[in-house]
Formats: structure tokens, sequence, C-alpha cells
């Protein structure tokens, strides 16, 4: 701590505390590590109904036992099956959210997300497109949508390029490409097998089921990668979301800052679709959603992905639940359980909506 | 005379079309510089080169005798200030935030908050007058107080430069003064370089230490606004007749626009819109 000499008081931005460690100091935003806390908070409760809900119930004791490694008879149906199906699904939503307000700040377009400018359909594309060539294996097909994602946000970036990034620019862009791509992945399915094509639609609704540590690992170890980069962000965040003059004015090099952001969006949301698909709405609403509830003059960014963990995995919960045996894909009920609260939220806070 | 930013034939053109020409200028250290002309003249492009938000086409500008392409840009920030024509604040965004957000030059991403940045921006919100706003949202605000808020934005940022451009647009009379005395007393009291782009040439006149005309995108004259602004000068630049006379309070040289239209005599309106 320093020592500050007290004469009169001191402004301090509102809303803040300033976090201390040694010569390192750190702005936290109150409301927004509260909302944090929270949303943590119902993500543990929601993860233990998680892995006690399914077609058999397991008691909550038994679900413990599992977890630290005691024998409980119930280490198939909680350790093998739910277990590594919910870290994914947590993990997938993370990283949706991330990405979704990283794009949408650069965008400076709530609109904007993975699923809209292309990523997604570019994922779908080259996924699918392998899948009617005799590509099954599931080893390699998220790595081909991994890199169908990073291929269409590249295209749209050049095509979105004119001395500059043009916000507006780069997401119309990214629509004619949504659109174009998703043509294309139609004409693939409509010329391959239909078992295949049948396939290809579970895959391009998003779909947690059958997921397991070997989708867990690498997804896993890309975002540990992603930490910093994530931190990051965090920061640039505070002179990106201010107009361009101003932010290059503050000696922010907004060109590259810009490109880091959108690299790091469209990694985190092709690594995603990579292992469950495309899950609709999740990188759309969770950082929507989550501003909301922080109040922040910047998208969150621990929130969003804490709210998009909680979104994929009640949707998951749900969709194994709902019509139990029968299991939907998790991409059918994300939109219906986000789309409402954050209609919800909008409505109530009638002053940011006309901006 | 000392300048520690110049422009040295400064070209500078969006796309294809050139803005400014081979243009030489030297901004007095200390004192306030405004740079007034027509629509189009040029006059805002060339502000915008002085704080690196546009490449030049040819010829550069220099702090300190290196060129600005030269400089890491977190340098210039801490030497230049700049404040667009009309920055936008991020929706929801308190006073206090985007003040502190001047800081940015100043710190790390492991140091977001010291104690230079809290007097800083205590000072900076003292000297504009928006302590007391410090805890609500910008967007509701008005006109005049979201100026100041944006200009102890910019001072917070500690530069020994700051440029302004057009700040007192939108503003009513008794803000436009308030501006730019504040202006004035923060040349004075802590001798900051300001360079200013005004459209009120009678504004211009009043605040201006150094005045610079422009028209076509090249410097018509420049000097003490005495010396430069004359009736022959309003013609050639805005193609205005006029009279110079005077300033009654300050005896700087003020503007008088020649006889409005007035409608000949004995001849009635020829035609009326109906209703």
């Amino acid at each position: 701590m320093s020592a500050l000499s007290s004469t009169g008081p001191r402004v301090r931005p509102a809303g803040y505390a300033v976090v201390r460690a040694g010569r390192a100091a750190f702005l936290l935003h109150r409301r927004a590590a509260a909302v944090g806390s929270c949303l943590l908070a119902l993500l543990a409760a929601l993860c233990v109904a998680y892995l006690c809900v399914g077609e058999s119930f397991v008691a909550p004791g038994d679900v413990l036992k599992v977890l630290t490694g005691q024998d409980s008879g119930a280490e198939l149906v909680v350790g093998t099956l739910r277990l590594p199906r919910m870290v994914v699904g947590l993990m997938v939503g993370a990283a949706f959210g991330i990405a979704g307000a990283l794009i949408q700040t650069v965008a400076r377009n709530p609109l904007a997300s993975p699923d809209i400018i292309g990523i997604s359909q570019g994922a779908s594309a080259l996924t699918v497109g392998a899948m009617t060539f005799g590509v099954t294996s599931y080893t390699v097909l998220p790595y081909l949508s991994v890199a169908g994602g990073v291929l269409a946000a590249a295209l749209v970036y050049v095509f979105a390029w004119r001395g500059g990034l043009h916000a507006t620019r780069f997401v119309l862009i990214g629509i004619g490409f949504a659109i174009a791509l998703r043509s294309l992945t139609t004409l693939f399915m409509t010329k391959g097998d239909y078992l295949v094509a049948q396939q290809a639609q579970i895959w391009m609704t998003g779909s947690l089921n059958g997921r397991g540590w070997d989708e867990a690992a690498p997804l896993g170890w890309v975002l540990l990668a992603l930490v910093p980069a994530v931190l990051w962000a965090a920061r640039a965040q505070r002179t990106v979301s201010l107009d361009d003059d101003t932010a290059t004015a503050l000696g922010v090099r907004l060109g590259r800052v810009r490109l880091g952001l959108v690299v790091i969006g469209v990694v985190l949301a092709s690594v995603a679709t990579g292992a469950a698909g495309p899950v609709d709405f999740v990188a759309l609403l969770a950082p929507q959603i989550a501003r909301r509830m922080t109040r922040t003059a910047q998208i969150p960014l621990f929130c969003s992905a804490l709210t998009g963990a909680v979104i994929v995995v009640l949707a998951d919960l749900l969709a194994r639940k709902l019509f139990s045996p029968t299991e939907l894909p998790v991409g059918v009920l994300t939109a219906v359980i986000g789309a409402p609260y954050l209609i919800w939220l909008i409505v109530r806070s009638r002053t940011t909506g006309g901006k | 005379m000392t300048s520690r930013l110049t422009a040295r034939e400064l070209t500078l053109a969006y796309e294809d079309r050139t803005v400014v020409h081979g243009l030489d200028l030297a901004v007095p250290d200390g004192k306030v510089t405004v740079i007034v002309g027509p629509n189009a003249c040029g006059k805002s492009t060339t502000l915008r080169a002085l704080g690196r938000l546009l490449k030049p086409r040819g010829g550069a500008v220099l702090l300190d005798g290196t060129e600005l392409a030269r400089i890491p840009t977190k340098r210039i920030a801490q030497a230049i200030g700049l404040l667009p024509q009309s920055p936008v604040a991020p929706e929801a965004i308190t006073v206090a935030d985007l003040v502190s957000r001047g800081r940015q030059p100043h710190q790390h991403w492991w140091q977001q908050w010291s104690d230079a940045d809290e007097r800083a921006v205590t000072d900076a919100m003292d000297r504009t007058d928006v302590t007391a706003l410090a805890d609500r949202p910008v967007d509701e605000l008005s006109g005049g107080q979201r100026q100041r808020v944006w200009i102890a934005m910019a001072l917070a940022q500690e530069t020994g430069v700051l440029l302004l451009d057009e700040p007192t647009t939108y503003l009513d009379i008794s803000h436009q003064v308030e501006v730019m005395d504040l202006v004035r007393q923060l040349n004075h009291e802590r001798g900051r370089t300001v360079v200013m782009v005004l459209h009120d040439l009678n504004q211009a006149a009043r605040y201006a230490d150094h005045l610079v005309a422009m028209k076509a995108g090249r410097i018509v004259a420049e000097g003490r606004p005495e010396e430069v602004v004359t009736a022959e000068l309003v013609r050639e630049v805005f193609g205005l007749d006029s009279v110079v006379v005077p300033d009654p309070v300050t005896g700087s040289p003020l503007v008088v626009p020649g006889a409005p239209y007035s409608p000949p005599k004995d001849a009635p309106p020829k035609e009326r819109i109906p209703g």
C-alpha cells in the first residue's frame, strides 16, 4: 500500500476498486466482480445438478465420491459419461462467450458474433464438405472445423480491409460470407449420402452428445494457452471501446490491437466449434447478457465466459433430460434459454436500448 | 521563439484527393495557436496530422526534431494530447471512468492505477469543474458538460501540447466562452502549448497568440491576430466583404460582415408560397 497525501477528496474511476500487489495495481470493476461471483456460484450448482440428473439419478453424495476418486458404483455414469461431457460444455460455452465479446467489441456492434459473420459457417462448410468426401473420423473433423473458421475469418478480414478496418464494413462483409458459405454447406449436403447429411445436420446444430476426455483435452490446452492473451484483451478493451480518433490519440495502435482481438476471438470460436459444432446464439447472447448484468462500459470478458458456460451447461442438462430417453442436440436449446432472458434484460433497462 | 512541434513540407491526402499541399508550420511553444479558414480548407486535416491521426503523403511532422513516424506511439501520447471534433463515449460510461482513460499512455497492464494517475485525474476534473459529475453516465450530460468532460480527459493525459479540433462547436455562446477561457487559463498557468481549429474568426482573434489562416490547403497568412486579421485577408480567404474594427472589450480585431440582404424599395414580392 502506498500512502496518499490527504489533500481533499481524490477521484477514482467510479465503480472500480484498486487492487494493489506490491508495485502492481489493477482496476477491478466492483459490480462485475459481484456478478462474476454470483455466476460462479450458479455455475457450481448447475454442475452438481448436471452430474446428478440424467436417464438415471445419481445422489449428490455419490457424485462427490466419484469426483474425489472413491468407488461408489456410479463411476461409469458420472465419471465416464457425464463429467467429460460437462467439462467440454463448460469450455465451449466460455470460449464462445469470450469470442463473441471480442468480436462485438471490434465490430462495435452487439449483433456481430462468430455465428453471424461467417466463422461458424466457414467451419461448417469445410467440415460438412469433408464428411461428404468420406472423412468421418472424429479426430480429424475438429481440426478441419478450426481451419474452416480461421480461413473464413481471414477472408472476411482481408475483404473488409481498406486502409483500415471499418467496423460496419467488417460486419456486412462477414454476413455476406456467412450466406455464401451456408449455401456451400447445403450444396455439400445435397450432393452427399443421406446418412452423411443426417450426421452433418446434427453436427451443425451443435451437440455435446458422446463427447469425452479425448475432445476435452485439446480444447483445454488451447484455452489454457490463451489465458494471457485474454488478459491482454481485457485491458485493450478499455481503449478500443472509445472512438478511433480518441483511442489513437491515447497512443493505441488500433490496427494491430484490433487484429489481435479478432485473432483471439476467431481462434476461440473455431476451437469451440471444432469440439461441439456451431452452437448457435451463445456467442451472440452471452456477452450482451453479461454486459447488461454488470453495467460496464465495455463488454466484460470474464462474466461473458461464465454466462456462456452457464447457458451451454443448462441447455445441455435440459437437452438430455427433457425428452429423455431421446437426447436433443444442445444447440436446439441454447437460443431458447438465452434469448428470452436477453429480451427481458433489454426491456427492463429502457435507458440503454436506444443507442 | 522555440517550437517542439513542427510540420515540414507536409502534404496530406485522402485516397487520391490531396487536401494540404507542402505546408510548413512551426507551433510556438507555450502559446495558443489557432488555425482558421473556410470549410474544407484542410485545417482539421492539418491538426489530425499534427496529432498523428493521419499519415502524411509527403513531408513530415516533427516532435523535438524527430519524425512522428519514428517515435513509439505511447511516447507521442505522453507529449501530445488531441481532442477530436466529435468524440464518442462508450455507452453507459461514467464521467470519472472516461476521464481516467486519459491516463492510458502513462500506464502498463500491471500498473493500471497509480498515485500520479489519481492526482492527474482529480486535478483535470477539478480544473474543468466536472468533479461533482464524477459518478454520472456521460450520455446523460448536456452538451456543455460533456465537452468539459472530454477536455478533462485530454488534460488528464498531461501532455505539453494539446490539440483541439473545434472545441466550441455545438455549444451555446456562454459555454463557448467558458471553454475558451479554460483553454487560455490552462495555457497561462501551466505553460501548455495549445493548437486549436476554430470556425469563428472573431473567437480566434480573441483567444489566439498566433493565428494561422489557411485556404485551399495552404497557409495564406500567420502571425499575431492584429497583424493577420484585415478586411483584405477576410476577402481573400473567406471571399467576404467586411469591416474590421477593434473589439470594444479586448481591442483585438473584430470582423463585422458587410450589410445583410435587404429587399429593394418599391418592389413588391413577386410570388408568395401559398398558405
